[in-house]
């Protein structure tokens, strides 16, 4: 078939067009200039989920605070927010733009896991190093790819966490579960279960609740019967406090139970009202300290300095510890900046200490999940306290 | 453990037992099914929350207001969006009724997000104890509330000439009309009385589930589930099929498994609707020919 000539102009054009745009994904310092380095921040500024993006202004505040230190090796961050509304379909289009049209350097943040791995693809392929700073599901890092790295604790390092804590108190041998039939309580239960189990300790019981029941009698009384010597609930915020309700109802206040990262200490309490009910509640708590506690104030005033007027709730330091290691890396690799050394050096990160989370980061070619567990936060004496383990206040 | 169940399936069942009752008022007045229900229970909590926490006026009036709401809330899409479709194929009906649900909890999300919130307690009476058995406060102020609103209406349906009307109307509203009654004013009326008494049963549960926007969907189910147990247009039928899905969910939950709760609705739809489609109470339709 012959080419007429009015359609040569516009098919050079597209064509040109396109070997222009594999040649700058490809570029090693796409992104860097001397003075700057460009990072892309996916979050969900927008919808439903938009309290989640609380993590992107926490990382964010700390890329400011680097910027008014001097930045790194001369170089300041430019930060391009891209909103997703935690919906695939606009991460999709925001990693693009990100990708192709800003030409960022790295990508760090990302709430919402569903986002998380529709854009997987898109930026694996890209070769941007990407920082995975709040979503969970671990199969964003899981197989290992070049430039992926989560840096917050996964779902399983949570249920570790769980399942450790719930062992480490004496005498533990009987454990009913309660979680919700999804992915995302199983993400919990799955692994918490597997850390009994190597102390020899499978659950008694294993109860149902789903999403939307209003009543937990029936698991109550279940309970009741079963006299635990701990209860691990994953469950959604609304029906942990149904649940830690109805438990208090029919009189069970002193088994302790063991709640799944989707919940915090200080909602729960403020949802039910009585500090009695929660007590003995007990959930995986990522940091050294609560939002009022004294180790957490550092953290508070710096964003509180870039954002004046952000409520400041535990979302708000999700994505800082990873990217208190990627400024770490961007030191370690120099002014000669490139992708490939940044990579490089974001897989030497070892135990590194954070100042935020409360356990380290350790990163390498075979194992992205930087984060394998976290603490524990309950309440001693009525106030919100940190744990290591059982009784064991960090 | 027979009694604990029994008492809590019972406060439960009284919940539904008002969500298919407001249904079944709607479903008998205009032959809508109201798919969007589970939806407009929640908006009487919502109403209560914005009156109570936000603006901080007394429960009680706050409460008659948020049901005049809804009540209001009914006679708007009976005017404003059912009367106009009537023509229309039946189908449209369930459509509408859908769009405005999802409409109604979109706006409620995009308002309050995911948050859930918690909603203050009204009456904290103290739980009563027989032996091992637990008669919660709540479960008290459910089932008195119910029960009162149910005698009224109920006394309202079958002894007063108001119901009489009612009775006309639904058995037949040609012969209605020719009688000089307003069917449309009458449908307006009806639309508005059962989100109204949904939105009874949507305060009554929200200090206990607390309030979010997705949680209309798991009401509504059970709603239909109770509504095809007692008969399709039952009222008495409507009350005894949520007193018995409560209690089965309770019964299930603990003597088989528990996660059988969540599905005993759908169960219950499915084996009425195969073994008895007219339900307990319901008339076996018959067509002559």
């Amino acid at each position: 078939m012959k080419t007429t000539s009015k359609w040569k102009l516009p098919l050079g054009v597209l064509a040109a067009m396109g070997i222009m745009a594999g040649t700058a994904v490809a570029d090693d310092t796409t992104g860097l200039t001397d003075t700057t380095i460009k990072v892309g921040v996916m979050g969900p500024f927008s919808g439903n989920a938009s309290s989640y993006s609380k993590a992107q202004i926490g990382e964010m505040a700390y890329y400011k605070m680097i910027n008014d230190q001097g930045g790194v090796h001369g170089r300041k961050f430019e930060l391009i927010e891209e909103d997703t509304a935690c919906q695939p379909a606009k991460g999709i289009a925001a990693a693009k733009k990100l990708v192709s049209q800003d030409k960022v350097f790295m990508m760090h943040g990302n709430s919402c896991s569903g986002v998380a791995m529709a854009v997987k693809d898109i930026v694996v392929e890209s070769g941007t190093p990407w920082i995975v700073a709040h979503a969970v599901n671990p199969n964003i890092s899981m197989p290992p790819t070049p430039n992926v790295f989560h840096g917050v604790p996964a779902g399983p390092a949570y249920g570790y966490t769980m399942g450790k804590f719930v062992m480490s108190k004496p005498g533990t041998k009987n454990v009913v579960m309660v979680e919700h039939s999804n992915d995302w309580a199983k993400s919990y239960a799955d692994p918490t279960r597997d850390y009994m189990k190597t102390k020899g300790v499978e659950p008694t019981m294993v109860l149902a609740m789903e999403r939307g029941q209003t009543d937990a009698t029936a698991q109550v009384l279940k309970i009741r019967q079963a006299k635990p010597d701990f209860i691990v609930a994953s469950l959604y915020e609304a029906e942990t406090v149904i649940f830690l309700k109805d438990l208090k109802k029919y009189g069970i206040t002193d088994i302790p139970v063991m709640g799944a990262a989707g919940t915090d200490l200080e909602n729960t309490l403020a949802r039910i009202g009585d500090i009695d009910t929660v007590k003995n509640y007990y959930v995986p708590h990522a940091f050294i300290d609560t939002v009022d506690g004294p180790g957490m104030k550092k953290w508070n005033d710096m964003i509180l300095k870039y954002y004046p007027g952000e409520t400041i709730t535990g979302f708000s330091y999700v994505s800082i510890g990873s990217a208190v290691a990627a400024v770490q890396a961007l030191k370690n690799a120099g002014p000669d900046l490139t992708r490939e050394k940044f990579i490089a050096e974001l897989d030497k990160i070892k135990d590194f200490d954070t100042g935020i989370f409360a356990t380290n980061i350790t990163w390498s070619a075979d194992d992205r999940h930087g984060v394998k567990e976290s603490a524990v936060a309950g309440f001693v004496d009525g106030k919100p306290t940190v744990m290591k383990s059982w009784n064991q206040p960090m | 453990m027979l009694m604990q169940l029994t008492v809590s399936g019972l406060s439960q069942g009284a919940i539904y037992a008002l969500i298919a009752l407001s249904l079944t008022v709607v479903f008998r007045a205009t032959t809508v099914v109201n798919f969007g229900h589970g939806d407009f229970v929640l908006g009487g909590a919502f109403g209560v929350y914005v009156l109570v926490v936000m603006l901080g006026l007394p429960f009680l009036p706050s409460a008659i207001a948020a049901i005049a709401l809804m009540f209001a809330c009914g006679i708007l899409i009976s005017r404003g969006f059912i009367d106009p479709i009537k023509a229309g194929p039946h189908i449209g009906f369930a459509m509408m009724s859908i769009s405005l649900g999802y409409i109604f909890r979109g706006t409620t999300r995009s308002i309050w997000g995911r948050e859930v919130l918690p909603m203050p307690r009204v009456f904290d009476i103290p739980p009563i104890f027989v032996g091992d058995l637990v008669i919660t406060g709540d479960a008290m102020i459910i089932s008195g509330t119910v029960a009162i609103l149910l005698a009224g209406f109920f006394v309202v349906f079958y002894k007063t000439s108001i119901g009489k009307v009612i009775q006309a109307v639904y058995q037949s509203e040609r012969g209605a009309t020719l009688i000089g009654i307003n069917v449309k004013r009458f449908h307006d009326m009806m639309w508005g009385a059962g989100l109204a008494m949904g939105a009874v049963a949507g305060i009554l549960i929200a200090p206990i589930s607390l309030l979010h926007p997705d949680l209309g969907a798991g009401f509504l189910i059970r709603g239909f589930a109770a509504m095809t147990l007692g008969g399709f247009g039952s009222l008495g039928g409507a009350v005894a099929g949520g007193l018995i899905l409560g209690v089965t969910e309770q019964y299930a939950g603990a003597y088989i498994n528990t996660a059988l709760i969540d599905i005993t609705s759908y169960l219950v739809i499915l084996v009425v609707l195969v073994v008895r489609p007219s339900g307990l109470f319901g008339k076996r339709a018959v067509v002559r020919v």
